[in-house]
């Protein structure tokens, strides 16, 4: 769908999705990458715990389908050779620390001068302006300063992150359809424009609106082991099975009201709660327990020790395929191989095969975000290697083998 | 029609023209419509009186009343777009919600499957009335497969695709992310999507169906482990706050009761820069720690040094004396503290509108800035039936008799 589309990707690890998403949507992404690797080549895990630059898993998890070449952009050749790619580019999508690139005479303004269309995206822990614009940065220090390392862990010990970095994956995704709305604004200007992506805003999604607590003047939001505090209210998510844990969103009031009714229902076929407890009225519990009624929580209380004695029970699948038959919100907490294993996800043939062909061998990536009816994402290149489109794209521009051999000696590719 | 929608010559905004008829619920879905309407798409929200959004009854609520129009969760989702209720169970309805489809380019839905096929609003009953119409169908687990119908929430799709396993700590029971996690990811993608089938019909002329599945979107924020399990067949696991990659890595104790400075190093010179800090050029000399390898090594080591000295200053001093040396550090800033967030005062994260109730209540603005066409939010509560009149007077064209025969036939609730 974005096939007529050119993207130079200057991302480092802050930033590589967004191009990702955009290759999967067809675009033509040319990976930038400094001689000698991009940095995030050095994140683990490796390829068979070899670290080696093209063995990290996590460069291959987010540079399918771009091509890849190696440019010094801190040097005047390498420079040019950027602003001759820019020209016919349609994004640029770049993560450096505000004014890095404008160091390099590569801001938007003067690229924008030779292609006025260039859509110009900057991603950066918080944005190109303001106190702490400047701030070193890491993943801890984002969702530190934007909310879901607060709300996130067991109580009697400090807040706690996913293990899988997360701050900067939710600004890069955000740069995504960013890009998107700029490219359909300037089918009708013919201009593009500087997109500033802020990680921190970006992450603050991640609180579920809760961060608004305060402006609302509601009760703030506090972390718990398997769920988490709103004021008094204390929402369980992680309840035991017999065989490790499931998720269940047991609540009241008009929205939940049915699920819960089906769950209770199945709780007293098998005998855990009386016929009273069964019948009580889940639509009214849910004013009392939102407005924070204290015999309702007290109820509640009592109710989630009667729903936890019963999944302690059952197994992970035995709740699942319950909830899939009699329409319930409980979901089994899967570890990574049984995702990996997961029966709908076969069904659906997500997993799919990327070609590592030098290696002789095909590895099982995490498949398309989507399903598009006309022009389905394809997988069609593995991440590349250091600079091996050099001589494909700088060919395009005119470069010829001498030329290029130049450059390398200079090692300004 | 409230300012900044009007599909006329006084929009200018990026997505000025773009129709949507949003029929989704809670935050993945609502999310994505959120960022489109907040660029200058029209977007008309159908919900009903009696089954409306069950977000509408989650907090946090504005002056802590539970009500369907003073949630700010729901709000934060919906600002700027056109709420509308119908009562999908009368004839009427659905006249009206064809003649919608008819005015729209984009139908957005994250119902299950089977209820859009039991209403004739399913993809292929939609083309019969405008064949190049672009539609989401956006559902925790996707259109096909043995689990499709599985309804819920993004805790509930969190669990089942990994989320939950890796966050916490090694020796205890997963923490899991907070609440819905997969719903913070999602409208990221749902919005992509939907962006660039926008773009393939500029191209062709074609409208197209989209499958998104919230899973599957969501995975690839967990891409690394995930590649480890298929590559090298290892299965990882929560690690606290620890990093595969870099050391000393960790949420520390600051002075006062739970607080907490988040450290994240990431080269040997943040290391050295640390240590001087703390006044430990015993560490920083120390041959062992020189590099990532030995830090990662004897990490517990670090941990108490660093525990020992950032328990004598608050989050935020620790957050200063750190940032002032270069070393990745942000003061774990409580959910009511990030209203006062300098960075986000200055980047007006916070966003007041106008609500018939209380006068006003607040929302987040865009997470992201654009230099030429910026965003513009309409600084109006979406409270339930808000537009009805408007929509079908000025989208439809319908008069004023036959406005009120709906009205009188129970059609608009």
């Amino acid at each position: 769908m974005l096939n007529p589309y050119r993207v130079l990707d200057l991302t480092t690890e802050r930033g590589l999705l967004c191009g990702q998403i955009l290759a999967d949507l067809g675009a033509d992404v040319i990976k930038v990458e400094p001689p000698g690797g991009s940095s995030a080549r050095k994140l683990g895990p490796f390829y068979q715990d070899q670290e080696d630059a093209e063995n990290s898993l996590y460069w291959w998890a987010y540079n399918r389908n771009k091509r890849g070449v190696t440019l010094d952009i801190t040097r005047s050749e390498g420079q040019d050779l950027l602003r001759r790619l820019a020209r016919d580019a349609k994004f640029l999508i770049e993560s450096d620390n505000p004014d890095t690139l404008a160091q390099y005479g590569l801001s938007y303004n003067e690229l924008a001068a030779d292609n006025p269309g260039l859509i110009y995206v900057s991603i950066t822990p918080f944005g190109q302006d303001g106190p702490k614009a400047s701030y070193a940065d890491s993943d801890l220090v984002i969702l530190a300063s934007s909310g879901p390392l607060v709300i996130t862990g067991d109580e009697d010990r400090p807040p706690v992150r996913l293990s899988v970095p997360q701050g900067y994956l939710h600004a890069s995704a955000a740069a995504a359809p960013a890009a998107l709305i700029a490219l359909y604004e300037s089918h009708r200007s013919n201009r593009g424009q500087h997109i500033d992506i802020s990680a921190q805003q970006a992450a603050a999604q991640a609180t579920q609106s809760t961060i608004l607590a305060a402006p609302l003047n509601d009760a703030e939001t506090r972390r718990m082991a398997g769920g988490a505090k709103m004021g008094p209210l204390e929402i369980r998510l992680l309840w035991p099975a017999k065989d490790g844990h499931v998720s269940i969103a047991y609540l009241f009031g008009s929205a939940f009201a049915h699920f819960t009714k089906r769950l209770m229902d199945w709780i007293y076929e098998e005998g855990f709660c009386d016929k009273e407890v069964q019948q009580m009225d889940w639509v009214d519990m849910g004013g009392g327990l939102f407005g924070g009624d204290p015999k309702t929580l007290e109820d509640y209380e009592r109710l989630k020790l009667i729903v936890e004695d019963f999944t302690k029970t059952k197994t992970k699948e035995e709740l699942f395929q319950n909830a899939l038959d009699r329409g319930l919100l409980v979901a089994p907490v899967t570890t990574i191989d049984e995702v990996v294993e997961s029966e709908q996800l076969e069904s659906r043939q997500y997993w799919t095969a990327v070609d590592h062909e030098e290696m002789g061998k095909a590895f099982a990536y995490p498949g398309p975000f989507a399903k598009f009816s006309e022009q389905p994402i394809d997988y069609k290149r593995r991440p590349p290697k250091i600079g091996e489109h050099n001589a494909e794209v700088y060919g395009e521009l005119g470069l010829d083998a001498q030329a290029l051999a130049e450059l390398q000696n200079k090692r300004i590719i | 029609m409230a300012e900044g929608q009007q599909t006329g010559s006084e929009n200018n905004q990026a997505l000025a023209g773009v129709k949507v008829l949003d029929f989704m619920w809670a935050m993945a879905g609502p999310g994505s419509t959120r960022i489109l309407a907040d660029y200058g798409a029209t977007v008309v929200r159908v919900e009903s009186t009696t089954r409306f959004d069950a977000v509408r009854m989650v907090g946090p609520f504005q002056n802590k009343q539970p009500g369907p129009n003073n949630s700010g969760l729901y709000n934060n989702m919906n600002t700027g777009k056109l709420p509308m209720t119908l009562n999908l169970s009368k004839p009427e309805s659905r006249d009206i919600i064809f003649d919608l489809v008819r005015w729209a380019d984009v139908v957005t839905e994250s119902f299950s499957p089977k209820a859009m096929r039991e209403w004739g609003f399913d993809y292929e009953s939609l083309t019969k009335i405008k064949p190049d119409i672009i539609m989401l169908s956006t559902c925790l687990m996707g259109q096909t497969g043995p689990h499709s119908h599985f309804a819920g929430f993004g805790n509930l799709a969190a669990a089942v695709s990994g989320f939950f396993d890796p966050t916490g700590w090694p020796d205890r029971e997963p923490a899991g992310p907070f609440g819905a996690y997969t719903d913070y990811i999602a409208p990221w993608y749902n919005a992509a999507a939907v962006l660039a089938a926008l773009e393939h019909k500029h191209q062709t002329g074609k409208g197209q169906h989209i499958d998104l599945a919230q899973a599957e979107a969501a995975l690839h924020f967990l891409a690394p482990f995930l590649l480890d399990q298929t590559v090298n067949g290892r299965t990882q696991t929560r690690m606290g706050n620890r990093d595969m990659n870099f050391a000393p890595h960790g949420v520390y104790q600051s002075a006062g009761e739970d607080r907490w400075v988040a450290i994240g190093v990431e080269t040997d010179d943040q290391w050295r820069s640390l240590c001087e800090t703390m006044n430990r050029p015993d560490l920083g000399s120390d041959e062992r720690l020189a590099t990532v390898k030995g830090r990662l090594a004897n990490q517990d080591e670090i941990d108490k040094a660093i525990n020992a000295w950032s328990n004598q200053f608050s989050p935020y001093e620790a957050e200063e004396k750190l940032q002032a040396k270069n070393v990745p550090a942000s003061a774990v800033e409580t959910i009511n503290e990030l209203y006062e967030d300098k960075q986000l005062q200055h980047r007006e994260h916070f966003v007041d509108l106008d609500h018939p109730d209380f006068g006003k209540t607040t929302v987040e603005g865009t997470r992201f800035k654009f230099s030429r066409t910026p965003a513009q939010i309409n600084p109006v509560a979406p409270t339930l039936g808000r537009e009805n009149q408007s929509v079908l007077e000025n989208i439809l064209g319908y008069d004023e008799e036959r406005i009120t025969e709906l009205v009188i036939a129970e059609v608009l609730e």
